[in-house]
Order: C-alpha cells, then structure tokens, then sequence
C-alpha cells in the first residue's frame, strides 16, 4: 500500500462516524438518489448514481466496521482499495458531482449523500486525487486570500471604479459598521455590477457598511476541496476581520457555497459561535423590503424566470427572499418546473467549474436546465450566484439560447428610486 | 461644452440619441481595443462606426461580441489572467455598442465603465497601482465628438 493509499485510507477511517455508518446501514437501494442526479438524468449512465459515487466510502467502513467485512477481509474474501480504484473515482466524486444536495433531499430514508461525498473528498485530497485545478484554487486561497488569485490592489481598483460609476464613497475597514460587505472572487473579477448594486442599495437604505481590507473573499474552496483544515483558516479569517471591526452583519455575496460555508458549517470548523450574525445578500435585502428601505419604481417588463443556486436554497435554506424581491420588480415572474428547493443544479457547482475534467459532462449535464427553460420561455434569467450566472451563460451559449442572465442585487439596484448624484436612471 | 467630471460626462452622453450613442461608445472600445485580440470584437466596432449598418448587422455583431464576452470569462476558481480579463471587458464594452436598446439604457456609458474596467484589469496586471488615464480620455473623446 502506497503511503498515500494509506493515508488517504486512514482518513476515511476517521471520517467514518455515526450518520455515515447509518446511513451505509439504511440504504434500501431504491435508486431515487439517481433520479435527482442531474448527471444521472442526462447521461443515463448508472455509475452517476449519487450513492455509487461514495462505494469507496462504503467498502471501507464494511471492512473496518463491521464484524462481516473484517472476517471476509481477514480471509480474503473482500478486496481492500487501490490507489487506481481511487483515481477512478474521482470522475465521480469531483467531475460529475456539485454537491447539490437534490440526492440528499428525495432519499427516503434521510441519508445525507453530500455530507458522505465531502468526507470522501477529504481522503481523496489527501491520497491526491483531487483535479488540479480544485487543489490549485484552495492553495491559492490560503497562500493569497482568493482562489483565483485577487489580490488587495484588484479589489482596490474595482473600489476605485465602482466611486467613479456611482459617485458614491466604497467604505474600507470602517470599525463600527453595521454590515461587513464579502465578495467572491467572481465579482471581483467578471461583475463589478455587484458592489456598485450594493453600493446604492446601502446608501438608499441609509446603513453603515464597510468592506474589510484583510477578509474581503467569502469563497470557501477548503469546503469544495473536502479539507476542513483548509475551510477552517479561510473563515477564520473572516471571523477575525469582522471581530476586529465589530460589525453587526457579515453579509455573504451572489455566491452559493460561500453562504453554506460561512453561516452553516462555519461555526462548527472553528468551534465556537459566532459574535455576529451572517446573511446571504438576499436575505438582507428582503429585511430592507419589509421595513419600507428598499424603494424602487417600475417593472421589468419581460417574462423573468429566476434560477435557484443549489446553496442558498437547497442546503442555505433562502426560499421566498428572492421571491418577494422578484415580484418586486417583475410582474411577469414565472417558476420553472421543480422550483426553489427542488431546482436543478446549473452544474458548476461545487468545484466542477474550475474542472476542466468536467467540461464535457457538464456541458451534458447542462441539457436538463435548458429543458426547463424550453418549458417556460424566459425573456430574462435572474440569479444570485456569480458562479451559476457563468455556467448558465456558457450552457446556453453552447446550445445557442439568445438568453440573457443578470444578478438580483444587479437588477434590484436598477430599480432604486435614486434622487441624488450616483443615479443611474431617474 | 465642457466635460471634466463624470456628471457632466454621463450628463452628455445621455443627451445623445442611439446612433450617436453608439458611434460614441465605439470610439471608446477603440481607445481600449489593443487589450483584445478577438476578431469578433474588432467586427462589432466596425459594424458600428459603418454610416449605413442596418439591423441586421447589429444583430449579427452583438452575436459575435456577446459570444467573445462569454468565452472570455475568468471561471471560478481559476487563476486570474489580469490581461485576458482586460479582453473579457473590452468584448463587454463592444457588446454595449451593438446591444438591442431598452428603455432607460445609456449605451456609451455603459460602454465607458466597461473600458475603463479593461484598463483597469490593465493596471492590475502590470502591478502599476491602479490609476489610469482612461477616463480623462474617455472625456476628450466625448468632447470631440460633440464639437465636431
């Protein structure tokens, strides 16, 4: 056995604890979990199967586990894992998975598949099968503070636009702010739009708000990557930057797993409570709606339809903000089918677009969105994760939908009623 | 009329109707296109700056440049590339010039702030801080134009 063999095996060993070992155990092989899977769905191969994806998992805990597997294994009844089985399967567990949770959701017994293949993942990092491009993003998150390499200045730079488009001050390391402002990468890179959105929504609503100079990045890829060491350091450096400012509310950007990383897992990586309260954007601009501070005027006047991010909603559990936010500026919003919590992926999650392994099946994949949206024939899709919005434009670039896509803070801003320099339309 | 702040310049622009507006945003794409070396990009500022384009040659060059923007996005979780970022922006700000026009749309400014984005992803990766020139420039050309 190879020393990362063994490695690798040890910690699945140790990430083995009691939900896995019952859900291993309550597994009626119904095969609903396929069904849910998009890349089951749109492929038709059963090895996307979600609870196949995990077998690696299971052969280990049967044969460390369980009185039968070490009897069989001890007489050589049972083969134990390889190195190659391992680079097998991290098609499966990395290419053809966003983590989505609609696997977890339908399972009639309640197995938590997602939370099985994030354990899995931490043995495969650790036995070195994780793509390179993932392992790249969280080194590069640690080392800089961005999985795709921003630095300061960048942000620095977008800040200096966003005043010059808005005409309104980008508050930095303002101590005593209400809200802490993160991004993620992807804005500070592709959408600018955000934080200048963000930027007029604060000063509408008349609240303090700052980005912080040491902890702007909200993306967790230690999450995506399955090491929780790696997701450990990176919230904590968003605890510290905001224990250090002493705001109220961190606000998690337009990006899924940056919100299940921070409000939901965080607390738990870091082993104690939060001393502040963690929002996704939409749930802040909800608040503002139902106190009568976010005012805007006139209606989208094309067919919108909105596309869940699978974090927000399926595991973030942010149903109805973005819904009273859309009908707030749309009166010809319609559902896709499967909507809210049973949505389908956009199928870049969860690592699998920074995969170039993965462009093929999800580009396949990307088939059952596309089914939807010929369904009920949008003018416009609204989302609220950068990620999402990237994949969804590549997807219906590459079948040749004539489909734009825009942010909900984006679009919501668009709306302000704004009498003061930083207008954009009066 | 003199532009020396981006009230003034928003202000003017907003004065202007589509086809100037748009003659106008693809002067700025101009000013920022050394940045890109899509040929789909280059197409939309001449489909533009062409006296007689028609409808259809709008539709087919905001295909084009809408596709380069798209191609050209940075994907999460991949390593930033400063200066191919700077392309992604300057397809964005082509896009502007050629996009179908809804209401409430400022098409030249759009096409600014996206210019503006590229020469900042400019200065981003030269490590040279993060002031340019572009907007003084963006003024001059605006004024140009105006007094022509």
């Amino acid at each position: 056995m190879s020393a990362g063999l063994s490695r690798a095996v040890n910690v699945l060993k140790e990430v083995i604890d009691a939900p896995i070992a019952s859900y291993f155990n309550s597994c009626v092989h119904c095969g609903l979990c396929a069904e849910a899977c998009l890349f089951y769905t749109e492929s038709g191969d059963p090895k996307y199967t979600p609870i196949h994806k995990v077998e690696p998992l299971r052969r280990v805990y049967e044969q460390e586990y369980t009185l039968l597997g070490r009897l069989m294994k001890m007489v050589g009844l049972v083969k134990p894992l390889t190195d190659e089985e391992l680079g097998q399967w991290q098609e499966l567990v990395y290419d053809s998975c966003t983590m989505c949770g609609r696997c977890s959701m339908v399972c009639p017994v309640g197995n938590d598949i997602v939370y099985m293949v994030r354990k899995l993942r931490e043995g495969m990092a650790i036995s070195g099968h994780a793509p390179d491009g993932v392992v790249a993003a969280t080194k590069r998150t640690v080392e800089i503070g961005s999985p795709m390499g921003v630095k300061l200045p960048a942000v620095k730079a977008q800040v200096g636009h966003i005043q010059d488009d808005t005409g309104l001050e980008v508050p930095m390391d303002q101590e005593g702010a209400e809200y802490m402002v993160l991004l993620s990468s992807m804005e500070i890179i592709n959408f600018p739009e955000y934080l200048s959105a963000i930027t007029r929504i604060m000063k509408q609503a008349g609240k303090t708000w700052t980005l912080c100079s040491t902890a702007f990045e909200a993306t967790n890829s230690g999450i995506q990557i399955g090491v929780s060491d790696l997701a450990r350091v990176i919230v904590s450096r968003i605890v510290d930057g905001a224990e250090r400012l002493k705001v109220k509310t961190v606000i998690s950007p337009e990006c899924g797993r940056a919100y299940t990383a921070l409000r939901w897992e965080g607390p738990n990586l870091i082993g104690r409570p939060y001393t502040f309260k963690v929002q996704h954007i939409l749930e802040v601009l909800d608040e503002f709606r139902a106190q009568g501070l976010l005012k805007t005027q006139g209606f989208e006047e094309e067919r919108l339809t909105f596309h869940d991010p699978c974090q927000i909603v399926r595991r973030g559990g942010v149903i109805e903000p973005q819904r009273n936010l859309m009908r707030m500026v749309s009166k010809n919003f319609v559902e896709m089918s499967d909507p809210s919590k049973y949505n389908w992926c956009c199928g870049g999650g969860g690592g699998v677009s920074a995969n170039e392994d993965a462009e093929e099946i999800r580009l396949i994949a990307f088939k059952r969105k596309k089914a939807q949206l010929d369904e009920v024939k949008p003018d416009k899709m609204v989302t609220a994760c950068a990620n999402c919005r990237i994949v969804l434009e590549e997807g219906l670039e590459h079948y040749q939908m004539d489909l734009p896509v825009v942010g909900l803070t984006e679009m919501i801003a668009e709306h302000l009623v704004e009498s003061e320099p930083g207008s954009q339309k009066e | 009329m003199r532009i020396s702040n981006d009230e003034e310049f928003k202000a003017a622009l907003n004065e202007l109707d589509v086809y100037q507006q748009r003659r106008v945003a693809a002067a700025f794409v101009e000013s920022v296109l050394p940045l890109c070396s899509d040929v789909r990009v280059n197409a939309a500022v001449t489909a533009v700056k062409h006296p007689g384009v028609t409808d259809v040659e709008l539709a087919t060059a905001y295909q084009g440049a809408n596709s380069a923007r798209i191609e050209s996005f940075t994907q999460c979780g991949k390593e930033t590339d400063w200066l191919a970022q700077a392309g992604h922006f300057v397809a964005k700000a082509a896009q502007c010039c050629v996009k179908p026009v809804e209401p409430g749309d400022n098409l030249a400014w759009d096409a600014a702030m996206a210019a503006r984005m590229a020469r900042a992803c400019e200065s981003v990766a030269e490590g040279s801080g993060t002031r340019n020139n572009e907007t003084e420039k963006q003024y001059r050309i605006l004024y140009e134009h105006l007094n022509r």
